[in-house]
């Protein structure tokens, strides 16, 4: 299969740059996949699980949260807010914040600014316990 | 003369507090410092690759239906400034507002200060302040970016200002810092050239689900990630000017010691002369 080249940045660190087969992340709008040879694209990431497959069929998890992501001239340039792997991905950490999250909105008296920040929270926690 | 020599030595020992200070100082800078540019080495790629790609959108862009696309609804600047929390540190602040002041020469300008120089010397020029709560650049997380970005895009959105534009301090090398201005918002102002003067636009994008939503969406993220890499950068920056502001104070001040060394030696030399003297002329005179 045709390859393109690929390069995955967030704010602490350039973390894939090579050529790859696939790239399939989570948009605002839903599940996308590109391919080698898009016309140029631009859209917005949302969150989820994401994986790129490699020139020699191996699959690599992580997951993405927020970005956006580009196709230019046959490149692909993913700059995410948070990029994991699913091998950097803590998991006891998640499941930690995800119990938290859940604790905080359960009680009651929370202020709607405190329900948007524990809910994107937990949305995050869940994300990163989805990738495997 | 022995009151010169006390007052001498008094100087020395003054200089010496001071020179115990600057190195100490420069220590402190020098590895903080190492810190500071491993972030900023780590950030760099990602800010450079979205500024890169922003300004690829912006000049193939033909669709002008999202706000931040469009041209500037308003004559009035918006600046970010990030500069030190801090002084001793050279010309690293002096600099960064010289080369604002030239910028901003004649425009109607509102600034977002991050840093308390930065703070104060707006407080004292009167040029009205977007907010005060970043203050303290050094407690700056990837956080606060956001919280920025989502104001400053709500006033953009509001028509309080129609440009954008970040002033930090590029770090070159150790010894080299630099004050540089990026144009932020809107895309177009990325372009620099006139869009008049643009020939025909050969990349069409393709935007999902539609480049009004796609730009709502990255914008705010595009001004976090600049804001964050601009706070990176000058970050280390202003550690390296201040290493090296501290380390010639050091130096100067070993000079200074010397100096005085010297001539404290040579008053107590002419002290005991002119007592020997003094003995030997009343000795005779008995």
């Amino acid at each position: 299969m045709n390859t393109f080249k690929l390069q995955i940045g967030t704010p602490d660190g350039l973390l894939f740059s090579g050529d790859v087969e696939r790239v399939v992340c989570r948009s605002i709008t839903g599940d996308l996949a590109i391919l080698a040879g898009h016309a140029n694209f631009c859209t917005a990431l949302g969150m989820g699980e994401a994986h790129v497959v490699l020139p020699d069929g191996t699959r690599r998890n992580a997951a993405c949260i927020g970005g956006m992501l580009s196709v230019m001239n046959g490149e692909c340039h993913l700059l995410a807010t948070t990029w994991e792997w699913q091998e950097d991905i803590d998991r006891a950490r998640a499941e930690e914040a995800k119990a938290r999250a859940e604790a905080k909105l359960n009680e009651t008296g929370v202020s709607e600014k405190e329900y948007q920040i524990f809910r994107a929270k937990l949305q995050r926690a869940l994300v990163r316990l989805g990738v495997h | 003369m022995a009151a010169n020599m006390k007052a001498v030595k008094l100087r020395i020992k003054s200089v010496q507090n001071t020179m115990q200070i600057t190195r100490a100082m420069e220590l402190v800078a020098s590895s903080k410092l190492r810190k500071a540019k491993e972030r900023a080495d780590n950030c760099r790629p990602y800010f450079e690759e979205l500024y890169r790609t922003l300004d690829t959108i912006a000049s193939g862009n033909t669709d002008f239906s999202s706000v931040y696309a469009r041209e500037a609804a308003s004559e009035r600047w918006c600046y970010v400034v990030v500069a030190g929390d801090r002084g001793l540190a050279g010309g690293y602040n002096a600099n960064l507002f010289k080369r604002l002041e030239a910028e901003a020469q004649g425009k109607d300008y509102t600034v977002l200060p991050l840093g308390k120089k930065s703070v104060e010397y707006f407080k004292r020029r009167g040029v009205p302040i977007l907010t005060e709560s970043f203050a303290e650049v050094a407690k700056v997380k990837v956080g606060d970016c956001f919280e920025m970005a989502r104001m400053l895009c709500k006033e953009f959105r509001e028509g309080n200002f129609g440009h954008i534009s970040l002033c930090y301090t590029q770090f070159h090398n150790m010894l080299s810092q630099a004050p540089d201005f990026i144009p932020a918002l809107p895309l177009m102002d990325l372009t620099w050239d006139d869009p008049k003067d643009r020939g025909p636009v050969r990349d069409l994008i393709l935007y999902e689900p539609d480049s009004a939503e796609v730009f709502d969406a990255i914008v705010p993220e595009y001004l976090a990630g600049l804001i964050y890499g601009a706070v990176c950068e000058s970050e280390v920056s202003e550690l390296a000017a201040r290493r090296t502001a501290m380390e010639a104070a050091t130096n100067n001040a070993e000079e200074m010691i010397e100096k005085l060394n010297l001539h404290y030696n040579r008053a107590r030399q002419a002290s005991i002369t002119q007592e020997i003297t003094e003995i030997v002329a009343g000795a005779e005179g008995v």
